[in-house]
């Protein structure tokens, strides 16, 4: 009878678990570890060759022109990452702090920051290119209506402003993220201990960087992590606003565009290398795993109950 | 140090009228107790004097200073919070240490009055905990001692009871008294548990409404409540109220009796409100005699004491102190009489106390 009722219980949960795992293993794990053996291999165009140890990875690392390629696209990861930490999760600090104490127009941009978050990235891509249109585009036209005529420039034909542009209009797009979750922290701090506050000091900054931040931080965790996620696989916007190539000159290329031109080829003909290609995925795969991996667990310990 | 004046305080919150005009002047080192019925303005005043509020009309002066627009952290005002409202993420010691560094103090005199509150707290062994490792009992001794180590001039409190079961708030109370006698600041301490009002305070502040009723001593508010609303508020049970009519030395109602009373009000209504307490009054078995006559609807048994609640004629009931060993029958016919001069006298028409 016992054991009748435990099979009949075993039975239920694998049929539930099954067809879940079954996605999971063919749709990310196969594909994962099909990267993994690839990456093992030399290709000529879809044609498997032999097994080649790590000279793929070797390639993209260590041998020129790959190698600076491949540091030329990690660096501008790596500074999309900290521009998005200061410009979308700060400013996203900033304006939750602005709604949560209710200032004077705080019901209409409520509303104003988390619109765009709903729009597709391929939207907002589109639609920030042709605002940085240099001749068409409403950012020229705004600085000039403004009297900054001096101000206008090829937003995304330099590689001096290029990849802030991008970066620019990645904040627009997804600042409302960061602001829901540190308005949703602070509404979960209770009205006396904000009284209790008061009565100890009248700094707006004390109380900022002594009680509301520690006191959010916690719920900072995630959009941390996703953000680093988020700025070492960052593809779309950049394909969509400047191209493949990251243009100009490199000045807005990441390891995701890169990647994608190694593995698939470009319009400019160099043929398609299946094994560097993979040695690449791995690496950004293994480098995101591993820091998501370690922050998760290091921000989760500074959890506090309210 | 301080004596604080408050001059026709008026609070408004968008179209709600919460407070209509409070006058209170309160002298240094008083322990005063703000207590009346849930959602009558107690805590809205404490805030006004915290300035946790701004005040719509009206004044708030301290030792001579106005202070309506001064900064709460800069009134010199310290305040004890219902939920105890204590700092997540920070321990004990830090929630102490917080806003006494703001305050500019150096370090020695932080820790000295830190070790001073802590031994006096008995939250030596405590310092290291964060607030959710402690007992509802300790945060709020914490809470005490946060106030305390800022040594102000001015303590309020705000319910600090509420949160703690029946044996640890009667001991709770204890040490707060005791700790206004040591430390002998100006203390507002807010409540609606009259026991609490009664035992601690210095003078009682009763509110209704968003008015004051009376301000005086626990002896005073007992002895002379100014009207109906304190006469029933303070007491427990509750003092019960007769309508009567006046003839002579005489007070009755119609159809029920009449008692003697003893010292009558000067004034010279006939229609009167009779206040009598549980004490006031004795009740004899039988049918006929002196008094008003009633029935017994139960008796509460305490052991020490003994309360019998009697339906008058009329249909109003009134609750009598008996000694434990009288017992009486459901339904058994009294007779109700008044010991003399126990009776307080309301008019009919104000509500207000007639005096003798
Ligand atoms: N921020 C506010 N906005 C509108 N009305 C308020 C606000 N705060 C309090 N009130 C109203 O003011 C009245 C008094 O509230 P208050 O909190 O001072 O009552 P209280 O005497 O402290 O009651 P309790 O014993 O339940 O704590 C209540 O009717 C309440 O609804
Ligand atoms: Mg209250």
């Amino acid at each position: 009878m016992f054991t009748k009722q435990l099979t009949g219980r075993r039975l239920w949960i694998a049929a539930l678990i099954m067809p879940p795992l079954v996605f999971v293993c063919l749709f990310i794990v196969y594909p994962i570890i099909s990267a993994f053996a690839y990456a093992f291999f030399e290709w000529s165009g879809l044609a498997r060759g032999d097994f080649v140890w790590f000279e793929n990875f070797h390639k993209v690392l260590f041998v020129e022109p790959f190698a600076s390629r491949t540091v030329n696209a990690f660096s501008h990861n790596v500074f999309v990452f900290f521009a998005l930490m200061v410009f979308q999760n700060g400013l996203g600090f900033v304006l939750a702090y602005f709604l949560w104490r209710e200032l004077p127009g705080f019901r209409f941009h409520r509303i104003a920051v988390f619109l765009p978050v709903v729009l597709s990235t391929i939207v907002v891509g589109f639609l920030w290119r042709l605002f940085f249109h240099p001749l068409f585009g409403p950012v020229n036209a705004g600085l000039k209506a403004l009297g900054l005529g001096f101000l206008t420039q090829p937003w995304l034909g330099q590689d001096t402003t290029a990849l802030w542009s991008i970066v620019f209009a990645n904040a627009w797009h997804m600042v409302g993220f960061p602001t829901l979750v540190f308005l949703a922290g602070m509404q979960r701090i209770p009205g006396e201990v904000l009284d209790a506050v008061r009565m100890e000091t009248q700094s707006e900054w004390v109380k900022i960087t002594k009680i509301v931040w520690p006191l959010v931080a916690p719920s900072a965790t995630v959009v941390f992590t996703l953000l680093f996620v988020g700025a070492f696989n960052w593809f779309e916007l950049p394909y969509i606003m400047v191209g493949l190539e990251g243009s100009p000159h490199g000045s807005t290329d990441v390891l995701g565009l890169y990647f994608y031109r190694t593995a698939f080829g470009n319009q400019s003909g160099a043929p398609p290398d299946f094994g560097a290609g993979s040695a690449l995925a791995v690496l950004i795969f293994l480098f995101i795993a591993i820091v998501a991996g370690t922050l998760t667990i290091r921000m989760r310990r500074r959890e506090i109950e309210l | 140090m301080v004596d604080l004046s408050l001059r026709g305080i008026k609070k408004r919150f968008r179209t709600v009228d919460v407070l209509h005009g409070i006058d209170l002047e309160i002298k240094d080192k008083e322990l005063v107790v703000f207590v009346g019925p849930s959602g009558c303005g107690k805590s809205t005043l404490l805030r006004l004097v915290a300035g946790l509020d701004p005040i719509t009309d009206g004044e708030f002066w301290m030792a001579g200073t106005k202070m309506n627009d001064v900064a709460p952290s800069r009134r010199g005002i310290a305040m004890v919070f219902q939920s105890y409202a204590l700092y997540p993420h920070m321990d004990v010691y830090e929630n102490m240490t917080f806003g006494a560094r703001l305050m500019g103090l150096d370090n020695a005199e932080v820790e000295r009055r830190i070790a001073e509150a802590a031994r006096m707290l008995r939250l030596d062994a405590l310092l290291k905990r964060r607030p959710k490792e402690l007992s509802g009992g300790q945060r709020q001794r914490v809470a005490i001692g946060r106030a305390l180590v800022r040594k102000p001039e001015l303590l309020l409190l705000d319910e600090p009871l509420s949160n703690l079961d029946a044996a640890l708030r009667s001991e709770v109370r204890l040490e707060i008294a005791k700790l206004h006698r040591d430390i002998g600041g100006t203390t507002i301490y807010v409540t609606h548990d009259q026991v609490e009002a009664m035992t601690l305070a210095d003078r009682i502040v009763v509110m209704n409404q968003g008015r004051v009723e009376q301000f005086g001593s626990p002896r005073e508010l007992y002895e002379t409540p100014a009207n109906t609303f304190v006469a029933t508020f303070i007491g427990s049970p509750q003092m019960s109220l007769l309508e009567m009519e006046r003839d002579g030395d005489r007070i009755g109602i119609a159809g029920t009796g009449s008692v003697v009373p003893g010292r009558l009000p000067a004034a010279d209504e006939r229609q009167v409100i009779v206040g009598v307490r549980p004490d006031a009054v004795v009740i004899t078995p039988g049918e006929d005699g002196e008094g008003l006559s009633a029935r017994v609807v139960y008796t509460e048994y305490l052991g020490d004491n003994a309360f019998t609640y009697v339906r008058l004629a009329n249909g109003q009931l009134i609750s009598v102190r008996c000694t434990p060993d009288t017992e009486f029958a459901i339904d058994a016919p009294v007779r109700v009489g008044l010991l003399p001069n126990k009776a307080h006298f309301f008019s009919s028409a104000t509500k207000q106390r007639l005096p003798a």
